[in-house]
């Protein structure tokens, strides 16, 4: 195991020092908080390349602190530059009429979904919604969804009190939880993207 | 018989992955930390004042509460985190409580609406940021090369020894989150109005500086 975290750690400090060259070189100040995401990403699979539960542990608070630094130093950058947020107006010159992507790809991922169940099943679930949402220029009130997701959410936890204070009833919790977190992952993916034009109008 | 840098542990808190003690070492660093979190607390902002030379002009900054509050928001964040940094007994926990301390140095000075205060605290960001890849990293190769991220279990000496890679990459990116090369990134941001607030920012990365010294020499 040992000989193989060596030759990860060996291709990951290639893969740093080409980014951190490519930060030296850099003159313009939002591609360099870009490249900064990058090498990012490189700290996180040095943690990964442990390859035990200890890391997956480890590189959600890493993510975490990681996402906050990078929120915090784009925030600066936009009261540096003087950036608003201005609302985009929709230009209403649709030239070629959108055609709708078959239905059967977004059923096709959400079956699959529930058959794999947890949350790799609420990330595939959650992917056909997405191609749901973007091929049928959809248009629908989203709060709905995001009740569910809280209400799955809440299901999930319940699910591990039951683990802790009434461990016999064992499967039901886990059944719970895996539902609760199959529902709450496929909403919240199915919500990437979507909220964002939303103040238009 | 384990060999404790800092002194014999008064006392240790072992509750799951959550490992604090205080050693004589520690709790003085942990006290500083709190003291100063505590000035930062009860003291009143200074208001600067530019004087011309040659004249009797002068003229005092106008500084708005809002910018206050958020500036002592995030020096007493910053006085939390150095807190933290100073009493954990794990690996990780620390590279954490020090990234957080690179946030909040950003942070007390970023409130300021001055152009070239801004761009120093963007630039100092920067490099905050990117030295979270050691940091993380030199944990990681800790728990890679030991099996531990427990500095009481480190301190017993019955694990395998550190690689001096993991040590130098610690100390590369606490370095990188506040100290003395990339320290210079700094000199403009505390040209930034707020005295009690500022200081925080030196403090608290001189408070981390003085316990990686007691990390590294633990394996």
């Amino acid at each position: 195991m040992w000989g193989h975290y060596n030759y990860g750690i060996f291709i990951v400090m290639i893969a740093a020092v080409i980014a951190f060259l490519a930060l030296a070189r850099e003159r313009d100040d939002l591609h360099k908080l870009l490249l900064i995401d990058l090498i990012e990403i490189l700290s996180l699979g040095i943690i990964a390349l442990l390859g035990t539960d200890l890391a997956e542990a480890l590189i959600l608070p890493g993510l975490t602190v990681g996402i906050a630094e990078l929120l915090a130093l784009s925030q600066i950058y936009c009261t540096k530059e003087g950036i608003r947020s201005n609302p985009i107006m929709g230009l209403d010159i649709e030239v070629i009429k959108k055609a709708d992507a078959p239905m059967i790809l977004s059923i096709f991922l959400v079956v699959y979904g529930m058959i794999l169940s947890g949350f790799t099943g609420g990330a595939v679930a959650g992917l056909g919604l997405v191609v749901l949402f973007i091929s049928r220029s959809y248009r629908e009130d989203l709060n709905l969804l995001e009740m569910a997701s809280g209400i799955s959410w809440a299901l999930w936890i319940f699910a591990f009190f039951i683990f802790m204070f009434l461990p016999g009833f064992w499967f039901v919790a886990l059944m719970g939880a895996a539902i609760g977190i199959l529902l709450k992952v496929t909403v919240k993916m199915s919500l990437v993207g979507t909220m964002w034009g939303e103040q238009h109008g | 018989m384990a060999d404790f840098i800092g002194g014999l542990p008064y006392y240790i808190l072992e509750f799951g992955d959550e490992l604090v003690y205080f050693t004589p070492y520690t709790i003085t660093l942990f006290l500083l930390a709190l003291a100063f979190t505590l000035l930062a607390i009860i003291s009143r902002p200074e208001r600067q004042m530019d004087i011309a030379f040659g004249g009797d002009a002068y003229r005092t900054k106008d500084i708005s509460i809002s910018e206050m509050r958020f500036r002592r928001f995030m020096a007493i964040a910053c006085g939390l985190a150095s807190m933290g940094a100073m009493v954990t007994g794990d690996i990780f926990n620390f590279t954490l409580f020090t990234a957080m301390v690179g946030i909040t140095n950003v942070g007390i000075v970023a409130a300021v609406k001055s152009p070239h205060v801004q761009d120093a605290a963007y630039q100092y960001g920067l490099v905050a940021l990117s030295a979270t890849v050691p940091l993380f990293a030199g944990a990681a190769v800790y728990a890679a090369a030991t099996g531990s991220l427990s500095m009481i279990e480190l301190m017993k000496g019955t694990l395998p020894a550190v690689p001096l890679v993991a040590k130098a990459m610690l100390v590369t990116g606490v370095v990188g989150e506040g100290m003395a090369p990339f320290y210079a990134a700094k000199a403009e941001m505390f040209r930034a109005p707020g005295a009690p607030y500022v200081i925080m920012c030196s403090l608290s990365s001189l408070l981390i500086f003085l316990r990686v010294v007691e990390v590294v020499m633990l394996g």
